[in-house]
């Protein structure tokens, strides 16, 4: 049985600029497929295609080619029934300021057929930490409690499957933190974009890097590190003999980089294999510590992009 | 018979659903436009001036009463199109603060934002009109049936307009360069429409336009039926505008739905 509840096949988004005879290729054949209850981040720099592909897949806007399914409904052919399937929080918190954040609540509630909503709209105000905050006007709310309040509402609305672009935009750490730990707790399928890699890292199953509309590499934080981490970075602190260690690894061909450091080196390997070649010359010498240094989301960003 | 009764429950579920979704955008829409009273409260008084002019200057010429039906339909008539200019500005708001893409995503059809804006805009005006409305009756009364039938005219002429609302809507949405030109072009068709100046006064080449306006005949109608104070009678002196009437009120609306719909999955929101 196919797992898979969002599927895109060969989506292409071409935009015409004006004044411009070039176009712009905005998502360039994107084929991934995200499983159910899976949280999916796509990261990308400003620019790459990813709030255009949240666009596509909630209908907002159309292919130029391709399409995508939404558990197993055709974005273009049946859009009604894909919709029913989704809730979107785009980068802006998507809110009517000029109301309370309850008649915010209950709008969306009753647009979306939410049962007993007043009651879920208390439980979950209160979870949030917002319900002494629910008969004010959302104008009077901090960009952190807005945040709150449009995760509040995304939850709220009941659907299986949430797109969520940029839901940490701006916000301190206290409050990423919070919503980071508010989007685990519900056991959701999570399509999420974000810039944030520290956001991305704690929270996503698998991960998809894209780039000006191209899918550059997919799947999860471990397998995409393992692949892309060929060469490897070794830190080691020695208390005396640093001149004579240096000198040793220079006549080595697999050491591609020695950098020194306070209490040590860090020794760039060209592959990983040269493990073993580097701890028999560090036997020799008065090595007190040897750590592998992690490859961070950060670093395979900026690998790929 | 099973099956049917089946189809039965899925359509009360279905009416019970359209009609939740109905009131929570009215409501809404009326909590969004009383956020600031006094602004909104002026907006009822302005077209006070629209008429005032036409009622000083042609006391003259016309009976005082004929004049105060003519001018006071005008004002109801003036209140009413704030239902075509309340769909661009309500969505034209919601294009700006971002709400729009959520509203868009909601699984709700595009009639029912058609009913949420129309009935929200029928519940502000609501005191103005009624007071107007008690204010013409008591100046040239009425037969209870002829009440209870020029009530459900301006309700089709609501309708009308609302459908007319949802076009210009949609450009709000999608393509805003044309908006202005669409209303514009209904703002002289309303010019054209007699709705504060009698046809006569018009010289002839004017008139020959205002016979082509479709307003003309629905304001006429409007006016005829309270003036003659016999349904029947007006109904079928006039049969024209009547049929002229209910044709629009069926049509506008659909034709505003279909409308928005291809020009937003052409276009979809531009702008922001």
């Amino acid at each position: 049985m196919n797992n898979d509840i969002i599927q895109t096949f060969n989506l292409s988004k071409i935009y015409k600029l004006k004044g411009r005879k070039k176009e712009i290729t905005a998502l360039n054949n994107i084929n991934i497929s995200i499983r159910k209850n899976e949280i999916f981040g796509l990261l990308g720099p400003n620019g790459a295609g990813k709030t255009t592909l949240v666009q596509i897949l909630t209908t907002l806007v159309q292919p130029t080619s391709g399409y995508a399914t939404i558990d197993g409904f055709d974005i273009i052919k049946k859009p009604n029934k894909a919709k029913n399937r989704v809730a979107l929080m785009l980068e802006s918190d998507m809110l009517y300021y000029r109301i309370t954040a309850y008649d915010n609540l209950k709008f969306f509630c009753k647009i979306y057929n939410i049962p007993n909503y007043q009651q879920k709209i208390t439980e979950m105000a209160r979870e949030f930490g917002l319900h002494k905050w629910l008969n004010q006007y959302v104008e009077n709310f901090s960009s952190g409690m807005k945040m709150k309040l449009a995760l509040l509402r995304t939850l709220l609305l009941n659907r299986d499957i949430l797109f969520l672009d940029e839901p940490t935009l701006g916000l301190d750490v206290k409050s990423v933190n919070f919503i980071i730990q508010k989007i685990k707790d519900y056991n959701k399928t999570i399509f999420l974009t974000s810039h944030d890699m520290g956001v991305i890292e704690k929270l996503c199953d698998r991960i998809a890097f894209i780039d000006k509309g191209n899918i550059l590499k997919i799947g999860t934080q471990e397998g995409l590190k393992r692949l892309m981490q060929t060469e490897i970075n070794i830190e080691i602190e020695i208390s005396k003999s640093k001149k004579e260690l240096k000198s040793e690894l220079d006549q080595y061909e697999f050491v591609k980089e020695i950098e020194e450091t306070n209490k040590g080196f860090i020794i760039s390997l060209i592959e990983r294999n040269n493990y073993r070649n580097l701890f028999s010359i560090l036997s020799n010498f008065p090595v007190r510590k040897i750590k592998e240094q992690e490859l961070t989301l950060g670093d395979l960003f900026l690998k790929l992009i | 018979m099973k099956k049917f009764s089946k189809i039965k429950a899925i359509a009360k579920v279905d009416i019970k659903k359209n009609l939740t979704q109905i009131i929570a955008l009215t409501e809404k829409n009326v909590k969004l436009n009383l956020r600031f009273k006094v602004n909104f409260i002026i907006s009822l008084l302005t077209p006070i001036i629209t008429i005032a002019m036409p009622l000083i200057i042609m006391n003259r010429f016309f009976p005082e009463i004929e004049l105060i039906v003519y001018q006071f339909i005008a004002y109801k008539i003036f209140l009413m199109r704030g239902i075509i200019t309340e769909f661009p500005v309500q969505l034209r708001f919601e294009k700006y603060w971002k709400t729009l893409p959520i509203l868009m995503v909601g699984p709700f059809h595009r009639l029912n934002l058609l009913f949420g804006i129309f009935l929200s805009r029928i519940l502000l005006i609501l005191i103005p009109f009624s007071v107007l409305f008690i204010i013409t009756f008591i100046q040239a009364p009425i037969l209870i049936t002829t009440v209870i039938f020029i009530i459900a005219i301006y309700f089709l002429i609501a309708i009308i307009f609302s459908g007319i609302g949802l076009i210009f809507g949609i450009f709000a949405v999608s393509r805003e360069n044309f908006l202005q030109p669409l209303l514009f072009a209904f703002n002289i068709l309303f010019w054209l429409s007699c709705l504060t100046y009698p046809y006569e006064i018009f010289p002839s080449f004017v008139q020959n336009f205002i016979n082509l306006n479709p307003l003309y005949y629905i304001f006429d109608f409007l006016r005829f039926l309270w003036l003659e104070n016999n349904v029947i009678i007006t109904i079928s002196t006039h049969f024209y505008h009547f049929s002229f009437l209910i044709s629009l009120a069926i049509i506008i609306p659909l034709l505003g739905v279909y409308i928005f719909n291809i020009i937003y999955k052409k276009y979809g929101i531009v702008g922001y």
